[in-house]
């Protein structure tokens, strides 16, 4: 997600334009460029996702005490049943749904509130503001997981110290709370990030209409919210598509907290799932399906958000 | 904007199937050769133990023919089993590993690890061991790996807290349960031990010493009670424990549960002769010196014990010299030499006779209140003979670990043991075992 990132910055139109003009001239130098590319994609991108497809339809059986050789055969769509008929599998599924309908708002509503924020201050301040909401991000998911298990363990943690100092009895990690403090992380962690790629898209907003505006008697607010806000939408919508990638690969955060809880299973998310059909109940086959099926439902939404934002942008 | 959906598509499905990338489906094509008298070459070796890099270096030292490498590789807890059995299916496994009992079958049952009939002298090695913990490393006939530890599971206590509840060290359960009342009676916010949701080998142990048999075979089928009748009872015990707040939940080894032990909020300690380095470790600081001591497991009426943990070393299928990975196995199992190279590393309990008092020698022991060796004897002594481990341990511990997550809101130790049970049974018969309940 972080290398594909800086490509989000939207262009207007340009590359269409461009891809025109070189087709007629070089296109023994294109392939050249194109190389390089294309060779490590295929390596690593395109031959695992063959590889697993063909894994998915296979299955190891064995027999009796099972201490032998187990057969492999055909199976067809069968791993891809026994997914879907998973309970585990389903729960993990409605749980990040979940999880998407509690983080999208607050992580994307808060990159927006903070850039807007952020575009109105004086300049000297930006830059300083700039970091100070980056910072997280700088900080790995491993790490940040880990500090955020220990400010959320009950008896070692200021903060909940400091909420029963003032009265407030709270376990983070009890099965109830330790999807919103999973959630907390995730915020705490890509918020800034996403301020950064709005606040780029706000420079790039015309200052002269924001004069004009200025000139028409618009206020800050009421140019945040009419101008600034509407012109932005396309780069809002390339995070939302990131954002909804990044959400249905959920791994590393729940992992790592579990060892402080028992309230995450080793099935929480999917892709845990998948890891436990892999590692655990070493069934190579049923996770290949598994992850075929959370990549197909990335694409999925991709194209729905892709779709949807596009037919705001005209309107 | 349609190829960039493609791109973002090929790529998210790209990364979700990276997991799966690593590994290959080649098993290790190796057979295993007739042994050779003399084995010779390099080989590598992987374990999780601490000062296991120093065995390897004296290993290397006291003779030519053989040269091991060592590599340290993750804990069960971090993913150490992934990692070894994802690269002998590869093909590019170590050619010796460390596994430990309940992992084993499930290792032998993948054809991960190869028999060691032929390959060494077994008059010499497994004749030798005690019956119980023979039978942890062989299946069918065929010994599978060498014990290295035979680790009793024991009760560590704090004696100053024994005594301030006025109570003798807890020979039965009941006694246990009596004492866990009278200490909360003086110390309201402490509790005599902690019942730890991520320790199911801890729940397999009080069931084994109950007289449970969560696994065994019958013709050609497996037979799988993890909620059997004397699992029922250990769990309705642990249950009306957790009920009454006489023991805390906590997952072992989280920062939680070493504060705990630390702060004197818990002052037992369910765990084997390896537990001692831990508590030492945790509790120092605190100037608990001395209050420490080790005792039997409280038993059901007659002494009776279980083991909690151990490793044993093998012989990988990926192995290309499985003649020398044996000679190495048999030095790691059963030569002084290897047990002094390792030197302290804990409070170390051995399988092989006569090996346990040279690891006391390098062990200082002098943190705890009692003989803790002594104690370990007389537990390894009451070990229940009759235990297997199951086909697929991983199963079972994830089910019971996951179902272990509930406590808190509403879930229980009998219900949990009854999702494992099923969960155990419906995952081998996925994998085409037959299995009987």
């Amino acid at each position: 997600m972080a290398t594909q990132a800086p490509t989000a910055v939207p262009q207007p139109a340009a590359p269409q334009r461009r891809r025109s003009t070189a087709s007629g001239t070089g296109g023994r130098t294109a392939a050249l460029f194109l190389v390089p590319f294309f060779a490590v994609f295929a390596i690593a991108m395109v031959a695992p996702v063959i590889y697993a497809i063909v894994l998915s339809f296979y299955a190891q059986q064995k027999s009796g005490l099972g201490f032998g050789e187990a057969k492999t055969s055909f199976v067809g769509f069968e791993n891809y049943l026994q997914v879907l008929e998973s309970e585990s599998f389903v729960t993990g599924i409605a749980r990040l749904g979940l999880y998407c309908a509690i983080y999208i708002p607050c992580m994307v509503g808060g990159a927006v509130v903070f850039a807007l924020l952020l575009d109105a201050t004086v300049a000297r301040a930006r830059k300083l503001f700039q970091l100070l909401v980056f910072l997280p991000h700088a900080v790995p998911g491993v790490i940040a997981a880990l500090i955020w298990a220990y400010l959320y363990t009950p008896g070692i943690s200021p903060v909940v110290q400091a909420l029963q100092g003032g009265g407030i009895q709270v376990n983070f990690l009890d099965a109830h709370m330790v999807l919103p403090a999973i959630v907390n992380i995730g915020v705490w962690e890509w918020t800034g990030y996403n301020v950064i790629i709005l606040f780029t898209a706000l420079q790039a907003v015309p200052r002269e209409i924001l004069e004009a505006a200025r000139v028409d008697g618009a206020g800050e607010i009421r140019a945040a919210l009419s101008i600034k806000f509407p012109l932005i939408l396309p780069a809002l919508s390339v995070i939302m598509l990131f954002t909804i990638i990044g959400t249905l690969q959920l791994f590393t955060e729940p992992s790592i907290i579990a060892k402080a809880t028992p309230s995450i299973t080793s099935t929480w998310v999917p892709n845990m799932w998948a890891y436990d059909a892999a590692f655990i109940r070493h069934n190579l086959n049923q996770a290949a399906a598994a992850s075929i099926i959370i990549a197909a439902l990335a694409a999925f939404l991709s194209l729905v958000v892709t779709r949807f934002s596009s037919r705001m942008n005209k309107s | 904007m349609k190829r960039r959906n493609l791109l973002v598509g090929a790529a998210s499905l790209a990364s979700s199937a990276l997991l799966l990338a690593a590994c290959g489906t080649g098993p290790g094509t190796s057979t295993a050769p007739t042994p050779a008298a003399d084995p010779s070459g390099s080989i590598t070796f992987w374990s999780s133990l601490a000062g296991m890099d120093k065995v390897a270096a004296a290993f290397n030292a006291s003779q030519s023919k053989i040269n091991v490498t060592f590599e340290t590789i993750p804990n069960a807890d971090s993913g150490g089993y992934a990692k070894l059995s994802t690269a002998i299916t590869a093909g590019n496994g170590p050619d010796v590993s460390t596994i430990e009992y309940p992992q084993l079958p499930q290792f032998v049952s993948n054809g991960q690890v190869q028999p060691l009939d032929g390959l060494i002298d077994k008059s010499a090695t497994v004749d030798k061991l005690a019956g119980e913990i023979r039978s942890m490393v062989q299946f069918g006939d065929k010994t599978y790996g060498l014990p290295y530890d035979a680790a009793p599971m024991v009760m560590y206590y704090r004696q100053d807290m024994l005594a301030k509840a006025g109570v003798e060290v807890p020979r039965t359960w009941q006694e246990f349960e009596d004492a866990a009342k009278k200490l909360k009676a003086v110390a309201p916010d402490s509790y005599l031990a902690s019942f730890n949701p991520n320790q199911v080998p801890a729940t397999a142990g009080l069931a084994w010493q109950a007289g449970a048999k969560w696994f065994g075979t019958s013709d050609d089928s497996w037979e799988v009670g993890v909620n059997d009748e004397a699992t029922r009872k250990v769990a309705g015990y642990w249950q009306k424990l957790i009920d009454n707040k006489l023991v805390k939940v906590s997952q072992a080894f989280s920062d939680e549960w070493s504060l705990d032990l630390a702060n004197s909020t818990v002052v037992g300690v369910i765990g084997a002769n390896w537990s001692a380095t831990g508590i030492q470790k945790r509790t120092e600081a605190s100037g608990q010196k001395g209050q420490w001591i080790a005792a039997e497991m409280p038993n059901w009426g007659t002494p009776a014990g279980a083991f909690f943990g151990g490793s044993s070393f093998n012989v990988t299928k990926s192995s290309k010299n499985p003649a020398a990975a044996a000679k190495f196995v048999e030095f790691l199992t059963t030569s002084q030499e290897a047990i002094k190279a390792r030197g302290n590393t804990g409070s170390a309990f051995l399988a092989y006779p006569g090996l346990t008092p040279v690891a006391q020698q390098a062990y200082d022991a002098s943190y705890f209140g009692n003989d803790i060796y002594d104690v370990f004897e007389k537990a390894y002594a009451t070990v229940s003979p009759g235990w297997q481990w199951g086909p697929s341990w991983d199963l079972t511990n994830t089910a019971l670990k996951d179902a272990y997550g509930n406590l808190g809101t509403g879930g229980t130790v009998p219900t949990a043991l009854d999702t494992a049970q099923k969960a155990t049974v419906a995952g081998l018969e996925q994998a085409g075992l037959s299995v009987k309940q």
